[in-house]
């Protein structure tokens, strides 16, 4: 510090010297004789303080401790149905009744949903480690855990290990940095609640152009059984993002996903996916942000295709440094497929509403307080509308890296 | 490896004849362009008009990183919030950490304000000290010699130039540093109170006294709680003025002048984030106008 402080010091008085007269270049000299005494009077006593250290302790490694967060996330809900026959709800042609996982404010009153390690760190000059380590109250699960490359030319990045796949525009998110506390019907209802999230390989480039144009392509192990699930790896996603600002404070995001796999039974399922995201930027700490999404599935089963898609569109209002609000609708748009089983239920216009009003005290701290009128499951064989209402609180103590847009 | 990196360099060079340099905020911005002068390419990422620890991970500041040759950055924590996504998604090996294209500033500068202890129980504390100096003008030519000898390093062949560029440039500011701080001397003893500590480096170099922040945790919102006390502490010490910048609300510093007979001031915390304050000089002189008026 001292040192650092003469350093300048020093820097500053030479530069000087190149101007002015010779009067002032030799007061300047003088400064820097008397600089330089110092310096050496410095780096004496520092010397003298590193031998009354002890000399006998070393690989200490703490200077290489990983980033590590923990992420808490707790809430309290009521619903106006019963926790045993919620556990068992139906998406009529997406998700039969005891076939929902739901890792997530599954119960009525308190849930401890999970708490997360986040570690990162750089490896060497070529590779940087990410891991995601999720703890639910009875199992621990690795979210993901993977490596990307640092160091290739040309705008390349390999992402390696097990990971959210960069399919659409909510597929990499996180659960806790989604922008309501229940996942996307239309992402629930073919992916499941960790979405596509797998052991593989992404490669991804960035365009050396003016707009933000990124492709990437990412091999899969396909286990996600939802909509693939075979046994050999053969998952392929394909992405393509652009955003271009318009002005200073709208940005404009939107990109088409595709993704290619095989079903248990050996036959095809592809997935499709569009979204567009616009941000006005109305204020350090307030913003408008529509964001929607459409995905489109297209699955074989024996002797026909079933296609299947949905939608979401939601709007968040940012209104200052520590509050938001936002709504968000999602519907089923297309259900061609076998829904013989559910004859006398009604299974038209699956939809749901959802609004949330958010509290942040503290970048690091977050109370949200979402309700949702359900339209869209099936309980005790019959449709019926639910409504929830929950608080949850989320922290993110420790080293927490920032999130991505 | 390096044989590559050469490569690319020669290429890029030769395409754009100029070295691409991305900074993170204005002031950077500025005195990079006295430095590289028609050599360097210089885009801001960080608009003046944000608060700058908050400022949006847009993807266009991926693509604006995506080629960069040398990204200048403050420093000192204030850029943890939004820039490490867009290293970590801008694809270019010149800029990650550890590489020669990144050039942290705040290696250069003696911080001040350094916490003895820090836990975020008090508050958005930077932890390595106020990255806040590019509002003391004696740091500018500390600065232009960093990036100098950046550019330098990686532009070899233009080195005079920068080394030239360098010179002028510094012998001018010492120029303006006479008048400048002989136009401040009035200032010396005066006291005042800041929204957050933005100003620090300018005030203890001119011997300004801040005697307390609008927010009462760095990162805060303010409470009237500690608003109350703000005010009896102004009335007490016979505070006139108020630090305002342009991005917090001003609600408080209204009400607070209000009561106290005090002036509010916006003070520009990064060239172009007033009216009057896009070149350096101007910047400094605004400082220097609303402070010591
Ligand atoms: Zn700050």
């Amino acid at each position: 510090m001292q040192k650092k402080l003469l350093l300048s010091l020093f820097a500053f008085s030479s530069l000087m010297a190149n101007s002015e007269t010779d009067a002032l270049k030799e007061q300047l000299q003088l400064q820097q004789e008397t600089t330089q005494k110092l310096l050496s009077q410095v780096e004496m006593l520092e010397a003298q303080q590193q031998s009354s250290a002890n000399t006998s302790a070393s690989f200490s490694q703490n200077a290489y401790l990983p980033d590590i967060a923990m992420i808490l996330n707790i809430s309290a809900l009521s619903r106006d149905v019963k926790n045993s026959e919620y556990e068992n709800y139906a998406i009529a042609g997406f998700i039969e009744s005891g076939d929902a996982e739901i890792p997530f404010n599954a119960k009525r009153s308190f849930n401890l949903n999970y708490a997360e390690f986040a570690i990162h760190s750089v490896v060497d000059p070529y590779f940087e480690a990410f891991a995601y380590l999720h703890m639910h109250p009875s199992e621990l699960e690795i979210d993901e855990a993977f490596v990307t490359t640092t160091s290739l030319p040309a705008g390349f990045r390999i992402k390696a290990g097990k990971f959210k796949s960069a399919f659409g525009r909510l597929n990499e998110k996180h659960q806790h940095s989604w922008s309501f506390d229940e996942q996307a019907l239309i992402y629930k209802s073919l992916f499941g609640p960790d979405a596509i999230s797998d052991a593989g390989v992404q490669l991804q480039w960035v365009a050396p152009t003016d707009t933000y144009i990124m492709a990437g392509v990412e091999t899969l192990q396909g286990s996600n059984e939802r909509s693939f699930g075979d046994e050999d790896p053969n998952l392929f996603v394909g992405y393509l993002k652009s955003s271009i600002d318009i002005g200073d404070n709208l940005s404009i995001l939107g990109g088409v996903s595709a993704a290619h796999g095989q079903t248990e039974k050996k036959q095809s399922s592809n997935v499709y996916g569009v979204d567009l995201t616009l941000r006005e930027q109305l204020g350090s700490y307030s913003s408008l942000v529509w964001q929607s999404e459409y995905l489109q599935r297209e699955k074989d089963v024996d002797t026909s295709t079933d296609s299947q898609g949905g939608l979401y569109t939601q709007l968040v209002y940012q209104f200052n440094k520590n509050h938001s609000v936002g709504i968000r609708y999602d519907r089923i748009t297309k259900n061609e497929t076998d829904l013989s089983a559910y004859a006398g239920v009604d299974t038209d216009n699956l939809e749901r509403y959802t609004g949330m009003l958010e509290y942040k005290p503290f970048p690091m701290s977050r109370l949200r307080l979402n309700y949702s009128h359900d339209r869209s499951k099936i309980i005790n064989g019959t449709r019926q509308d639910i409504n929830t209402v929950m608080i949850t609180l989320n922290i993110a103590a420790g080293a927490h890296g920032a999130h991505s847009y | 490896m390096k044989k590559i990196v050469l490569i690319t360099l020669v290429v890029t060079t030769a395409l754009f004849a100029s070295l691409r340099v991305d900074t993170t905020y204005s002031t950077l911005g500025a005195i990079t362009k006295r430095v590289g002068g028609d050599l360097v390419n210089v885009t801001v990422l960080g608009s003046s008009k944000y608060d700058p620890h908050f400022i949006v991970p847009k993807p266009s500041l991926l693509s604006k990183l995506r080629r960069a040759d040398l990204l200048i950055m403050n420093g000192g924590g204030i850029e943890l919030g939004w820039l490490p996504p867009l290293i970590q998604n801008a694809h270019n090996r010149n800029i990650q950490n550890g590489a020669k294209g990144l050039l942290d500033i705040s290696h250069f500068i003696p911080m001040i304000d350094k916490p003895s202890t820090v836990s975020r129980a008090f508050g958005d504390v930077h932890a390595e000290g106020n990255p806040h100096y590019t509002t003391d003008p004696h740091l500018v030519p500390i600065i232009a010699k960093a990036i100098a000898e950046k550019l330098m390093q990686l532009d070899s062949e233009n080195a005079d130039i920068y080394q030239k560029n360098l010179d002028a440039f510094t012998q001018k500011w010492q120029e303006y540093l006479k008048g400048y701080d002989a136009g401040l001397r009035s200032c010396r003893g005066k006291k005042v109170v800041q929204y957050h500590e933005l100003y620090n480096y300018f005030l203890k170099r001119y011997g300004v006294e801040s005697i307390g922040n609008i927010e009462p945790l760095p990162g805060i919102a303010p409470s009237s709680k500690h608003t109350l006390a703000l005010l009896m502490k102004m009335k007490k010490d016979g505070v006139k003025t108020i630090l305002q910048d342009i991005y917090h609300e001003k609600k408080t510093a209204k009400f607070i002048a209000a009561k106290t007979d005090a002036q509010v001031v916006v003070v520009p915390h990064d060239v172009g984030a007033v009216k009057g304050s896009e070149t350096l000089e101007k910047f400094y002189n605004t400082i220097a106008e609303k402070i010591c008026q």
